[in-house]
């Protein structure tokens, strides 16, 4: 299998270099993988993830996503629009557009017709379970609903890659298990590199393998199991 | 959902703001608006008035005082007199009588150079003009419409039998009701060729027709007049010039303001957003698609206001303007102005905001809480 992800000692630091988010991270990670990242808050999570989907850029080193360079591209939006897939802890649904509308969004950056973007919107809704709400503004959803409605809202432009930064970290357990369980049933059938941030060590292990982070570097990186793990919580 | 329904979407979603921005670009739209139908108004009245072509001043006699067609005479020789004086181009005599014109026993002729009608501010509508020295006359349409008569007709001047071969239509309210004949035919019917009533002068191009009639006043004041109310008509043309141009300065004073406005309610817009912008450049927006929807947002809003504005404006002008008696002309010019203007404050409002929204980082915008 081929990797997906390179990336060789990445360096991050905010606030003029005083604050090093990512110090020196090397990880490779394969085309259909299904990986959880945990670590201590503040450990460089987001980081790690935002710089996977090319939210942001490193100071040094080597980052390749899906054949794309991300330390020197500069067609980042389209490897966004193309390759990636977010899902966020917030749900971040645009409050004025009903819900259809709002996992129409990704798909503004395609060449689809107004139909083609609503058809595949509802197609879309219908796999996670809303299609009935697809008129409705997200204020009338509750939170596990709205997060489904972002899962549907990733999945627009058929990602290589899926990133949830603790998609579950504002839900209860229930309300959890049910959007890990819709994650990992399209990483199955899409074959979908599936990448969680979570502290949640029961969403942790249900991945192939779990990265940990901490201070900005990678403790154990791969590790398909977890007996042997330090587990910082 | 296309794109630009999103963008139709996004302006109102803080109505209040929207609304005051809308206010501001419509107060300087409905005054663009109105200011132009006024003076596209009085511009159509006076044009009217002073035809081109026409004479810039007239002269009579003395004693006629300020009425440019009173019934005194004054010296044929005044036409050469006048054709001399400097900065003249041409002048053209008129001789009006009091005569028993059709069944009526007094009635105004008018005496005219056959190529002088235009001087007179004639317009022939119908027929042609008629010959010199011939028993031929033109109509005023009123007078046609009153008597009845039509190009063809015959009509007794003095007696004598003459053919209606024109009717014309003039602004000029103390001609519309006359007929007219050449002055040599007025001389012959009259018996008296070295009378005339009055001279219209046309000055040279480039000479200001108030130097030439002062000109003329001062050599020879004690005989003749120049009545100069043409002239004066045509201060009003400046005068509903500088109309025009005080439109174009609150045409700008508009953009200025509405500019800031529409800035501060777009910046407004961008920073309640800021997350949002976040979401959009995280699943794939290029920065040109960003900046193309906040300077579509901030043009739906001032195109909204110039819509707004020119109804207001239209409107108002239709209530207000005949209370001054004056009827407003609305021209696409005006309308081309106002939504010039909407647009170009729409867009140099929105970029400000709009390369704001792009710079932002998009993880310091999903942070952004
Ligand atoms: N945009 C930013 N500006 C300044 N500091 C940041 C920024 N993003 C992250 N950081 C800092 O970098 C470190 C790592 O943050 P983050 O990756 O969000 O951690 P985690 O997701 O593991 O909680 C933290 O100290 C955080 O305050
Ligand atoms: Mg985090």
């Amino acid at each position: 299998m081929s990797n997906i992800v390179e990336i060789n000692n990445l360096v991050k630091s905010y606030e003029n270099g005083h604050i090093k988010a990512l110090n020196g991270i090397d990880l490779t990670i394969e085309e259909g993988e299904f990986v959880s990242i945990i670590g201590p808050s503040g450990s460089g999570k987001s980081t790690l993830l935002n710089m996977l989907g090319a939210l942001d850029s490193p100071d040094s080193g080597s980052i390749n996503v899906a054949g794309y360079d991300l330390s020197s591209s500069k067609d980042l939006n389209k490897f966004r629009a193309q390759k990636i897939g977010f899902v966020f802890q917030l749900h971040n649904l645009i409050p004025n557009l009903s819900v259809v509308e709002n996992v129409e969004i990704p798909m503004f950056t395609s060449k689809m017709s107004n139909s083609e973007m609503r058809s595949k919107a509802l197609t879309l809704l219908e796999g996670v379970g809303l299609k009935e709400k697809a008129s409705q503004k997200p204020s009338k959803l509750s939170g596990g609903e709205r997060q489904r409605v972002a899962i549907a809202r990733a999945l627009a432009n058929n990602p290589s890659v899926i990133l949830a930064d603790e998609p579950t970290g504002s839900l209860d357990s229930k309300t959890s298990s049910k959007i890990l369980k819709q994650l990992i049933d399209l990483h199955k059938k899409e074959n979908v590199t599936l990448i969680i941030v979570t502290h949640d060590m029961n969403v942790a292990k249900l991945a192939d393998r779990v990265i940990e982070v901490l201070d900005g570097k990678l403790v154990n990186a791969g590790d398909k199991s977890l007996e042997n793990k330090i587990v910082v919580e | 959902m296309s794109f630009l329904k999103f963008i139709l979407k996004n302006p109102f979603r803080r109505k209040n703001s929207a609304i005051l921005a809308i206010f501001g670009i419509c107060i300087g739209i409905i005054v663009i608006v109105a200011l132009g139908g006024i003076t596209s108004g009085l511009v159509s009245t006076f044009e009217d008035t002073i035809h081109a072509g026409g004479a810039d001043f007239s002269i009579s006699g003395k004693e006629t005082g300020n009425s440019a067609y009173g019934t005194n005479t004054i010296s044929a020789n005044w036409t050469n007199i006048i054709a001399n004086v400097s900065g003249v181009e041409e002048v053209y005599p008129i001789y009006v009588v009091l005569t028993s014109i059709g069944d009526d026993y007094m009635n105004t002729l008018i005496g005219i150079n056959p190529n002088g009608t235009s001087m007179a501010d004639l317009g022939i509508v119908e027929g042609r003009i008629f010959t010199d020295n011939a028993s031929e006359v033109i109509i005023g349409k009123v007078y046609a419409k009153d008597k009845n008569l039509s190009v063809g007709d015959s009509i007794k001047i003095k007696g004598e039998n003459f053919k209606v071969v024109g009717i014309y239509e003039t602004g000029n309210s103390n001609m519309a009701g006359a007929v007219f004949t050449s002055i040599t035919k007025v001389g012959d019917l009259m018996d008296d060729k070295d009378s005339i009533s009055n001279l219209y002068v046309k000055v040279k191009k480039g000479e200001d027709p108030k130097t030439v009639a002062d000109r003329i006043d001062k050599l020879y004041g004690e005989n003749i007049t120049t009545v100069s109310s043409v002239m004066e008509m045509q201060q009003m043309a400046t005068m509903l010039n500088s109309l025009q141009a005080a439109s174009w300065g609150i045409s700008l004073l508009a953009i200025v303001v509405g500019g800031l406005g529409i800035i501060n309610t777009m910046l407004m817009s961008v920073f309640e957003r800021t997350r949002e912008i976040g979401v959009l450049k995280a699943v794939g927006w290029s920065n040109r698609k960003i900046l193309t929807m906040i300077v579509g947002e901030s043009l739906v809003i001032t195109i909204l206001s110039a819509i707004i504005g020119s109804v207001i404006g239209v409107a108002a002008c239709l209530l207000l303007c005949p209370m001054i008696g004056l009827t407003p002309v609305f021209n696409v010019e005006t309308f081309v102005q106002a939504f010039g203007i909407a647009i170009i404050v729409g867009i140099i409002g929105g970029l400000y905001p709009a390369s704001k929204a792009v710079k932002l980082p998009p993880t310091e915008a999903l942070r952004y809480e």
